[in-house]
């Protein structure tokens, strides 16, 4: 406050203060820019307001004024004897004004630029940082005319009850939306407080290594030191990470660029059976507009067959143990075997019609080709920790590589699963941060509803409550579905594509916010938070967290290994004791499937010697011992047998 | 390449109370009777190899005229058939309990029979082509079980084991017996074999055209009324053997004649009836049978008789007819048992075996105890108490 100030707010008829804008007139040389946050103390009155546009001009009446005066020569132009009178003028939106009540239009007063204590109230962030039940979670730096100040979202708006979800927009590459999500979750983790519980992360790794590296740290340059600590944050990556990758379709390679030998540890299968896909089978029939017969049909399936012991004397003697995939294909196959012998009379099996059934065999029978890897056959799932998950735990999943199909399937029941957990409050932690990249795949504007697109917006509509909350980056917010990013209680913005911005979602920005947003330099955000009335521009740090391009560099893919390689890789991921060479030899000569199937019955065990359970379940060799034809015997007199004969 | 299929004679089993002239308990005799006849059937069969799939005897340490018997059979098996491999593998009745205990079976291998008792042997006859896996019932409880892969080049590749495939056998198997070793059928892998060879199940069963029970050869299990039940249900008629040809991929039925007929008579129902009409019922019963119960072995059911009808009933005939037959079985049972319940639907009250089956069903059971076998063993438990309590 004892700084002198840099400006005066200045109303005129043409441009006269309202209760929620103003203008003020600085010197040539103020450092005031677009999205500078200033202070006007006038007469028991504060107001605080964020730059949103910025005027020069002199008292010129018009431009050929200009060019007469200097003869119609620019080198001329420079020469004057006097300069010309020029007016710097900024146009503010009103951030806050103190008292609240009455509200009135801004008065006529000296503006200062706002330093730590101004942006704290400026922001309304008074209410939630410092005091004991403090909930500010640092999202960035906001910085103008060489202040910098923290500026912190109110977790309960970030993470609900009161408001939740996150949407980051940008172009590709520069709006370091990524990084901004990885920067902010390690920003959660820090500071969301106790006495709000606990709080993990799922991310859907949807593109190449982007999230692999999560708990790798990445090299800071010593400005990004600087913002940590100006944030009040340490620069480390996640401490508890969990891996979890479908295999491909080998059943032993994992389908991840996570696989370089040294990050094995915490990077798990993802493994489901015909149940987990069953129960989410709609998920994926949904897109064939499958009907209610079929729907019919699938729940006998779910509620009588699957899983179950199932008999059908006139479709075979023994029963039914439908587990996997291949027993379901079994069973479809005796129930068309049954209807073929009845020739004429066989439409319809059960009430279910011979076409509906046709048709749900072969849907389910796409799912098993099409996410071969993801879907077991032998029933032995691998599943996220259901139940236990960790504070701050991280568990990120890797779908980069699936099928679209198939990376539906994985998005419906894992959030599906959340949902449930919250719901019944066993989840493990009481809040969790979901993070989908690329949302224009997933929830797009247009195009057919899909049952991935309607469950993100449920999540989006009622999430809140539950503690499950969506954060989401794409692109073009224009092109995703509108509900899903409008329930976003906080949206962020990168660099922009101009295109972008000039579609109706923008319209309420200042044309020179916009020119701004078009040119943000990375590691650069514009801000709306439902505390902030208008948006902020923040920098932030590099993400603590080495970044998929320099991921892959620092750990190579190991590609995919020959079978008894990736073998060992599995179990060596379940003990580092075990040897490869041991491995090598106790799977000489076997059958891959049995080899799949003792590897997934070792998984499940999780025995605390993993070799010797694998080589158990894939059961002594029994060595060969060759019989010579017996060469007959001196016949023994025949007598009594014992029993009269 | 055809191979006899034979399974589960228990030699040296021994039921009732009736003796042979000579002293031997009839259905000893009987059992014994049967698996001469077999060894009759697969002599004039002159198969390339005779595989016997578990449970040779009743019991680990059989009477030495069940040794002695069983070693006449074998050597004239071997004396038929000289060059013939014959495998023996031991199943759960005849498995010694500790390793220390030596088991009786290695007596045949003077005669050339091959023989597993604890662990699986892979037995290699290069000169038919053929490789034998025997699988006993030991080396399927171990902590490491053998692989059941077929290994190396021979042509005819065959499994014997003795235990219990995992679902292939009918949802109402009360007949199967307990203490067998449950295995799965992916861990079976049936499609890499010519022939699979089981044995435990005493009623004939084909798991797949190329794996079978071959069954009992004579009525010997615990349940005899269940296992003719399972018969009937499954359209099988009598005891018998398997002929297998590798080559052409057939299986034969080849039947061993029962010994005597065993009849399960249709049951009288006694209520409201006196102990005099019940006694005439009874009567009646029994002379509707074809050549009577002399030396039959009989059941016949009588429900609905209140204790004190019981009493009364003829005594002295009901025990005239069960000296002549070799065995009968007149099972009276007392009216199912109204024990108030407080729950329930209105009207009727649910009978104590309901309610107890009710409790097995939903009461909390570990997660690897099959809940339908427990139930289905609590039935059994409450039906033989219930017969004890109505037929004493
Ligand atoms: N705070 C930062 N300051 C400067 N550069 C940064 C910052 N954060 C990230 N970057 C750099 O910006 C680049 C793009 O980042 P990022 O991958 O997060 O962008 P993106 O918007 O997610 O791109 P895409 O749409 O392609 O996924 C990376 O090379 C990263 O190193
Ligand atoms: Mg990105």
């Amino acid at each position: 406050m004892t700084a002198p100030p840099l400006g005066r707010v200045v109303a005129t008829e043409l441009k006269p203060s309202t209760p929620h804008q103003f203008h003020f007139w600085t010197a040539r040389e103020s450092p005031i820019g677009i999205g500078a946050i200033v202070r006007v103390q006038e007469a028991g009155r504060t107001v605080y307001g964020v730059v949103t546009d910025g005027f020069a001009y002199s008292d010129l009446v018009t431009p050929m004024h200009a060019v007469l005066g200097a003869d119609g020569d620019p080198v001329a132009a420079g020469d004057e004897p006097t300069a010309r009178a020029e007016i710097r003028l900024f146009t503010v939106a009103v951030l806050r004004q103190m008292p609240e009540e009455p509200l009135q239009p801004v008065p006529l007063g000296p503006v200062w630029l706002a330093d730590d204590a101004d942006v704290l109230l400026a922001l309304r962030m008074d209410s939630y940082t410092g005091g004991e039940r403090a909930s500010g979670v640092p999202v960035g730096l906001y910085a103008a005319g060489g202040l910098e100040s923290p500026v912190y979202l109110d977790c309960d708006f970030l993470l609900g009850p009161e408001a939740a979800h996150l949407n980051i927009t940008g172009v590709s590459g520069l709006a370091t939306k990524t990084s901004a999500v990885e920067f902010l979750l390690a920003s959660i983790f820090q500071t969301f407080p106790r006495h709000k519980g606990s709080v993990a992360a799922l991310c859907f790794n949807v593109k190449g290594p982007d999230l692999c590296f999560l708990d790798q740290p990445s090299a800071l340059s010593d400005e990004d030191h600087r913002l940590y600590q100006r944030l009040g944050l340490r620069a480390e990556p996640f401490a508890d990470v969990h891996y979890y990758a479908p295999l491909r379709p080998d059943g032993v390679n994992l389908n991840t660029l996570r696989t370089n030998e040294a990050l094995a540890g915490n990077t798990e299968p993802l493994i489901w059976g015909l149940r987990e896909v069953l129960d989410y089978a709609e998920v994926v029939l949904n897109r064939d507009d499958i009907d209610a017969k079929a729907d019919a049909f699938i729940d006998f399936l779910a509620e009588r067959v699957v899983g179950r012991e199932y008999q059908d004397d006139m479709l075979r003697g023994r029963p039914f143990q439908v587990q996997s995939f291949a027993d379901l294909e079994e069973f479809f196959r005796a129930i068309f075997d049954f209807m073929e012998v009845l020739g004429k009379g066989g439409e319809v099996w059960k009430t279910h019609h011979l076409a509906t059934i046709r048709k749900v065999r072969n849907r389910l029978s796409n799912i098993s080709t099409r996410s071969k890897g993801l879907v077991t056959d032998d029933g032995a799932a691998n599943d996220l920790p259901w139940g236990s998950f960790a504070d701050r735990g991280v568990y990120v999943v890797d779908v980069a590589g699936l099928d679209p199909l198939a990376q539906d399937l994985v998005f419906a029941r894992v959030v599906s699963k959340l949902r449930e957990h919250l719901e019944r409050r066993d989840l493990g932690v009481e809040h969790v941060v979901v993070f989908v990249d690329e949302l224009n795949k997933y929830a797009p504007g247009d195009g057919p509803e899909t049952y991935v697109r309607k469950m993100l917006l449920d999540l989006s509509e009622r999430g809140r409550y539950l503690g499950l909350v969506l954060f989401s980056a794409q692109q073009f917010r224009s092109q995703v579905q509108r509900r899903v990013v409008g329930n976003a209680g906080t949206a962020v913005y990168g660099r922009m594509d101009a295109d972008e911005l000039a579609t109706p979602g923008y319209a309420t920005l200042s044309p020179a916010t916009k020119i701004k947003l078009a040119t943000l330099p990375k590691g650069e955000l514009m801000v709306r938070h439902p505390h902030f009335t208008q948006p902020i521009f923040v920098k932030f740090p590099r993400p603590p967290v080495l970044g998929g391009r320099e991921g892959i560099e620092r750990y190579p893919p190991s590609g995919d290994m020959p079978f008894a390689a990736a073998v060992a890789r599995r179990l060596r991921s379940l003990d580092r004791r075990v040897s490869a060479e041991a491995v090598f030899e106790a799977i000489d000569g076997r059958r891959e499937d049995d080899v799949r199937r003792a590897l997934s019955a070792t998984r499940r065990e999780r025995p605390t010697d993993p070799l010797p359970y694998f080589v158990a379940c894939l059961g002594r060799r029994v060595a060969g011992e060759v019989v010579l034809p017996w060469r007959g015997i001196p016949a023994v007199r025949r007598g009594e047998d014992g029993y009269g004969a | 390449m055809r191979l006899a299929h034979l399974a589960d004679p228990h030699l040296g089993v021994r039921q009732y109370h009736r003796q042979t002239p000579s002293g031997i308990n009839q259905r000893e005799a009987d059992v014994a009777r049967a698996f001469r006849l077999a060894v009759d059937g697969v002599i004039a069969e002159r198969p390339d190899a005779v595989v016997i799939a578990g449970d040779l005897f009743h019991s680990v340490r059989p009477t030495n005229s069940a040794i002695v018997f069983a070693f006449k059979q074998f050597q004239r098996l071997r004396e038929a058939l000289p060059e013939a491999p014959m495998v023996l593998v031991a199943g759960n009745h005849d498995t010694p309990r500790s390793a220390e205990t030596g088991s009786i079976l290695r007596l045949f291998e003077e005669l050339g029979v091959d023989v597993a008792v604890d662990e699986a042997r892979r037995l290699e006859y290069p000169a038919l082509g053929l490789s034998v896996l025997a699988v006993p019932h030991t080396a399927l409880m171990a902590a490491e079980r053998p692989s059941l892969r077929p290994e190396g080049g021979a042509r005819h590749r065959v499994l014997v084991l003795h235990g219990e495939i995992e679902g292939v056998l009918p949802t109402q198997r009360h007949t199967v017996e307990y203490g067998g070793a449950l295995v799965g059928l992916r861990e079976l892998g049936m499609e890499e074999w010519s022939y699979v060879a089981l044995g435990h199940y005493h009623v004939q069963h084909e798991v797949a055209a190329n794996t079978w029970y071959s069954g009992s050869l004579e009525y010997v299990g615990t349940n005899l009324w269940g296992e003719l039940a399972d018969e009937r249900e499954q359209g099988i008629r009598g005891k018998g053997w398997l002929l297998a040809d590798l080559d052409r991929r057939t299986v034969t039925r080849e039947s061993v004649p029962a010994s005597r007929p065993i009849i399960d008579l249709e049951p009288v129902r006694g209520e409201g009836l006196a102990a005099d009409a019940l006694d005439d019922l009874i009567e009646e019963r029994l002379r509707a049978i074809p050549g009577g119960v002399v030396d039959r072995i009989v059941r016949l059911r009588v429900y609905d008789v209140p204790r004190h009808v019981a009493r009364e009933l003829d005594h002295a005939a009901i025990r005239a007819h069960k000296s002549e037959a070799l065995h009968f079985n007149l099972d009276i049972r007392r009216p199912e048992i109204h024990r108030a319940v407080g729950v329930g639907a209105p009207g009727r009250r649910q009978t104590l075996p309901e309610l107890v089956r009710d409790f097995l069903a939903h009461r909390p059971l570990p997660a690897e105890l099959d809940r339908d076998a427990f139930v289905r063993l609590g039935d059994e438990l409450m039906d033989a108490v219930e017969r004890d309590v109505a037929g004493t």
